[in-house]
């Protein structure tokens, strides 16, 4: 009796242990494609989970607020907003999403990043509600809209207008002897030499997580390479990257790199090196429209700057094969859950969210461009925003974020990469080598 | 009565055996197959893919990078939070008085005792090459062409890192040794005083041979520390930049939650595993031969 | 783990020949020089950091960047208050439930193991140590993502039981092992004239045997103390709620967040590391003492 035991009872644990382990496949997304009830609910009342990026002091308010006068208008309802810094959304929207806990209306950049939601049947399918024909959707930017499109179905709803530009410091330029903005890349490079000579860095350029450098990278993949082959690169089911053009366009990265920034630029980050700009330590500075409230005075920039600045667009190489009218830059924009119960409450509040008050509000208080179309005026924006504004609508099609639009390990492969190339430990050979690796590891994943 | 009371006695360890089989036990036998299929928090089914996830580690450059960071960690760790700690040891106890001893093992330690995390974001900030100390005191004292972005570049990632890791650690493991020194018999140093040896030489023929138990157990908590570790890296760096700072532990965390690619980071968890459960049966090996009584 | 002293009766281990180390006196004072500069080099090394951030937190950004060797202009605690703000309190709070409940469940769980297995005799007491033995060796890390998919089903993911259970099991070999350890030692006649008292193992163990261990019990508490305080890769994964995470996960957070507000953050670093400074420079006696008893067995 007692060896018997002795064995029977430690072997039961293991055999139930296995069990429990072979029972159960890995937890994944559910295959159901349910297709959520978005009319509006008569009695709005309910709990709705939301997750955004913005933490950054300077923008978390003005959601707040909204949540705030959501709540305020409708007492039923009551919204768990929560706001996480832009580096650690990307982990913890994983989890959420592994965890079967991604809130009701969550945070998604434009492109294979908004697309594996859609794949995982995580977002709702929202055309019947924000489509261009309907009502809603008419009062968005039709360019917008489409950044959050697949499949000729609408995903998502577009919360800004953002486009990547280089700022400039017109003092620093009149100082150098540099009378317009460069329209060449060549040229840039001979101004970044005039710069130095007359004692400025003359891109302040911090890449501490990578993506800073890899927005170059977007535009200057537009510019090299045509739009038909990056559109079916950037695609995981069939990307390859085999077209020099990728490797043309990283080694006209190294030489921004090499002639304008400094090979120390991943120990700084993006917001240290701006601070470097906002003081007068640097002539130019690549960033997006979103961010221009930083260098006015409102948005606490010294009066130097402020009065001061104006931006260009990247300039392309000389012979350039790609869309040089293309412009770096998306949308950002909210999902709704599909498995959520309150998906139609999502919808309704994310109606609230953009509807003409509150986009003009967003411009006013933090100096974004709303894809509500007519939501920027002459009082509530400032006159670089209004010329972005209009610089966005002459640009043929926007270069999504390279980050964003391609799946995360080709996305991952590249941010490594650049990394690299920028410190000198890498080649563009190496790089375009590891991303190519990596386009066929997605095919596999995908496909 | 007699069967019940056989039977009675297990409850004093069913609560412990309960937690350890549901959340020890079981997750480690799933992780191994986990890393048989390809999935991620996005994909609608699971592809069983067999040994793949393991070929895909072994042709991975990063992988063998994250191997060889650890191992790096490892020795490094070992000849300071061992071979300096020792010394150090040995040092407070025969040149200090019992004063000023007390006074300098509580400063020493005072590193262990804050957060591994706060320290981490300390030395990042230490390091940042603009209003950090350590570029400001190479420009002190005259050695510019030493600055670098520490924390920034691929070669002295790693280091930076390392060199944070036994700033902390140096005096935990030295009041260790210090216990241990404390209970070699004075006797031996007498008698090698009398026997004319100086210092260094008795340091080496009685305080080393004396405190092998506890070299040994600190040389495998340093070195199970140094596969294990994650906190730190995942705060000064995260694994950069351009992944040459990863070790296995934030390699797996990036796969699965920043590649999508959670079958991956399950075989690397195994690879961690098979690391840890070799040095577990070191340490139980070489202390089953010295304990006496068991 | 006994210290023990060599077994062979009277020998003290051989030195070297006979031959003294005559050193002339200058080199012995050189040597005396080097190990004082040595040691207090390693004092500054270690305590100009920690300085360093302290007045860090008192200075705003401009004197941060100007002047990082100087003392601040004048005293800023309202940057304190902001990292207060920013969560430091909040995480402080989470890390200190987490940890003292953990230390709770753990102790009091692995002190019924080892009691167990040390007096009662357990039908396959051999596979229980086996099986205590095997949890020695297996790492957190590993366990990461099949535990994504129990703690859900187990609803317990993203609260605080989650870290509480944890922290427990993968803690609980170890504990079991060094209160063990311990209570063998305890001589078995206690156990014998508590049962003619009349007490059932249950009264023997609450009211003798654990007052006994005392001191085990107190190291115990310590090194699980050190590691779920330090406890970083779960409470990442596992805690997702900006309200409930621990201080290890929060700070890198609020890192995040306030990413040049450099004064800020070094006041929440200093808000988190001061408590547990002032705590040991208080009880350092008890604390070094507890963590080398156990450590030492």
């Amino acid at each position: 009796m007692t060896s018997l035991n002795r064995v029977g009872i430690p072997l039961a644990a293991v055999v139930s242990a296995v069990a429990l382990a072979a029972c159960g496949a890995p937890s994944t997304a559910n295959s159901s494609a349910k297709q959520a009830d978005l009319t509006t609910p008569k009695e709005k009342s309910g709990t709705l989970t939301m997750v955004t990026k913005f933490a950054d002091p300077k923008y978390a308010p003005y959601f707040v607020d909204v949540t705030k006068a959501y709540e305020a208008a409708n007492p039923g309802v009551k919204i768990q907003l929560e706001q996480v810094g832009d580096q650690p959304y990307k982990d913890k929207i994983r989890v959420l999403s592994a965890s079967k806990k991604l809130p009701d209306i969550y945070f998604s950049w434009a492109g294979d990043f908004a697309n594996k939601f859609v794949r995982a049947n995580l977002a709702a399918d929202l055309s019947s509600v924000v489509g261009p024909d309907t009502e809603w959707g008419k009062t968005f930017s039709p360019a917008a809209l489409k950044a959050f499109e697949r499949e000729g179905k609408y995903y998502g709803v577009p919360i800004d207008l953002d486009a990547k530009y280089m700022a400039y410091d017109k003092q620093a330029f009149a100082k150098a002897g540099i009378n317009s903005p460069p329209d060449s890349l060549e040229t840039l490079l001979a101004d970044c030499g005039k710069l130095k000579s007359a004692g400025y860095t003359p891109i302040a350029l911090g890449n501490q997580y990578g993506w800073p450098a890899i927005h170059y990278m977007t535009q200057l993949n537009a510019y090299a390479v045509k739009p038909d082959t990056m559109a079916k690169d950037y695609n995981p089911a069939t990307g390859a990257f085999t077209d020099p053009g990728y490797v043309k366009a990283l080694e006209q990265f190294q030489s921004v790199v090499k002639e304008c920034a400094s090979p120390s630029a991943n120990g700084l980050s993006h917001e240290a090196a701006q601070a470097n700009f906002i003081n007068g330590k640097a002539a130019m500075h690549y960033l997006e429209s979103l961010e221009f409230l930083a260098l006015t005075t409102k948005g606490g920039a010294p009066k130097e700057l402020a009065d001061s600045w104006d931006f260009f667009r990247l300039p392309a190489a000389g012979g350039s094969p790609g869309d040089t009218n293309a412009l770096t830059g998306a949308p950002d924009g909210f999902m709704v859950n599909a498995q959520s119960p309150n998906a139609a409450l999502a919808v309704d509040f994310l109606k609230f969210m953009t509807k003409a008050q509150n986009a003009q509000k967003l411009t006013a208080d933090i100096g974004w461009l709303s894809p509500v179309q007519g939501s920027a005026t002459a009082e509530n924006s400032f006159p670089q925003l209004q010329s972005a504004l209009a610089d966005m609508s002459k640009a043929s099609q926007f270069a999504i974020w390279l980050d964003t639009v391609t799946n995360a390990d080709v996305a991952n492969a590249y941010l490594s990469g650049v990394e690299g190339l920028i410190n000198g430990s890498t080649t563009p050979q190496d790089v375009i080598k590891g991303v190519q690796d990596a386009a066929e590891k997605a095919k596999k994943q995908v496909g | 009565m007699h069967v019940v009371n056989r039977w009675r006695s297990w409850a004093w360890v069913l609560p412990a055996l309960t937690l350890l089989l549901v959340f020890v036990y079981y997750p480690i036998v799933e992780n191994l197959r986990l890393s048989l299929y390809s999935w991620s928090a996005f994909s609608a089914q699971p592809t069983f893919v067999g040994l793949d996830n393991y070929r895909t580690a072994a042709g991975d450059p990063v992988f063998w990078r994250a191997l060889r960071n650890n191992t790096v960690f490892a020795v490094t760790s070992l000849v300071f939070q061992v071979g300096f700690s020792l010394v150090l040891a040995a040092v407070l106890e025969e040149f200090v008085h019992q004063r000023l001893r007390g006074i300098l093992r509580t400063i020493y330690f005072i590193p262990a005792v804050i957060s591994i995390t706060v320290a981490g974001i300390l030395f990042s900030f230490l390091y940042n090459p603009q209003i950090g100390l350590l570029n400001r005191l190479l420009d002190a004292v005259g050695l510019q062409s030493w600055q670098h972005s520490w924390l920034g570049e691929p070669s002295t990632a790693m280091w930076s890192i390392i060199a944070m890791s036994q700033w902390q650690s140096i005096g935990y493991t030295a009041i260790l040794f210090v216990v241990a020194i404390q209970r070699v018999p004075r006797e031996f140093y007498e008698a090698a005083r009398i026997d004319g040896a100086g210092k260094i030489r008795s340091f080496f023929s009685i305080t080393v041979p004396m405190v092998r138990e506890m070299t040994t157990l600190v040389t495998i908590l340093t070195i199970s520390g140094a596969f294990l570790v994650f906190n730190e890296v995942m705060v000064m760096t995260a694994g950069g930049p351009s992944n040459s700072s990863q070790v296995l532990g934030t390699w797996l965390y990036r796969n699965a939650f920043l590649n999508d690619d959670m079958g991956y980071a399950s075989a690397i968890a195994t690879v961690i595993f098979v690391i840890t459960l070799l040095i577990g049966a070191v340490q139980i090996y070489v202390s089953r031969r010295r304990r006496i009584e068991w | 783990m006994v210290m023990t002293a060599p077994t062979k009766a009277g020998t003290v281990p051989a030195v070297t020949s006979r031959s003294r180390t005559v050193r002339p006196r200058w080199i012995r004072s050189l040597m005396s020089v080097l190990v004082w500069a040595g040691l207090g080099l390693l004092v500054i090394a270690v305590l100009y950091p920690l300085l360093w951030m302290v007045f860090s937190s008192f200075k705003d950004n401009r004197e941060v960047f100007d002047s990082p060797w100087g003392m601040p202009g004048r005293l800023r605690w309202e940057n304190f208050g902001k990292a207060g703000n920013a969560g430091v309190v909040r995480y402080f709070t989470n890390s200190v439930i987490v940890t003292s409940l953990s230390i709770l469940t753990t102790v009091l769980i692995s002190a019924w193991a080892a009691f167990g297995l040390v007096r009662q005799k357990i039908v396959g007491g051999g596979i229980v140590l086996g099986l205590l033995l095997g949890g020695l060796m297996l790492a957190p890390t590993v366990a990461l993502i099949p535990l994504f998919g129990l703690l859900q089903n187990l609803r317990i993911f993203d609260t605080y039981w989650a870290l509480i259970v944890l922290y427990t099991a993968f803690r609980i070999p170890f504990t079991t092992f060094l209160i063990r350890a311990y209570m063998i030692d305890i001589s078995p006649e206690v156990d014998e004239a508590a049962k003619l008292d009349g007490c059932t193992p249950a009264q023997t163990f609450w009211r003798i045997i654990l007052p006994m261990s005392r001191p085990i019990l107190v190291s115990a508490a310590l090194l699980q103390a050190l590691f779920a305080w330090n406890e970083f890769v779960f409470a990442l994964v596992f805690v997702s709620n900006g309200d409930l995470k621990t201080l290890p996960v929060g700070l890198m957070d609020m890192q995040s967040r306030l990413l040049t507000d450099w004064p800020v953050q070094f006041a929440g670093l200093t808000m988190a590391a001061l408590p547990m400074i002032v705590l040991f420079l208080i009880g350092q006696r008890q604390f070094l003492q507890g963590l080398t008893d156990g450590i030492g067995k």
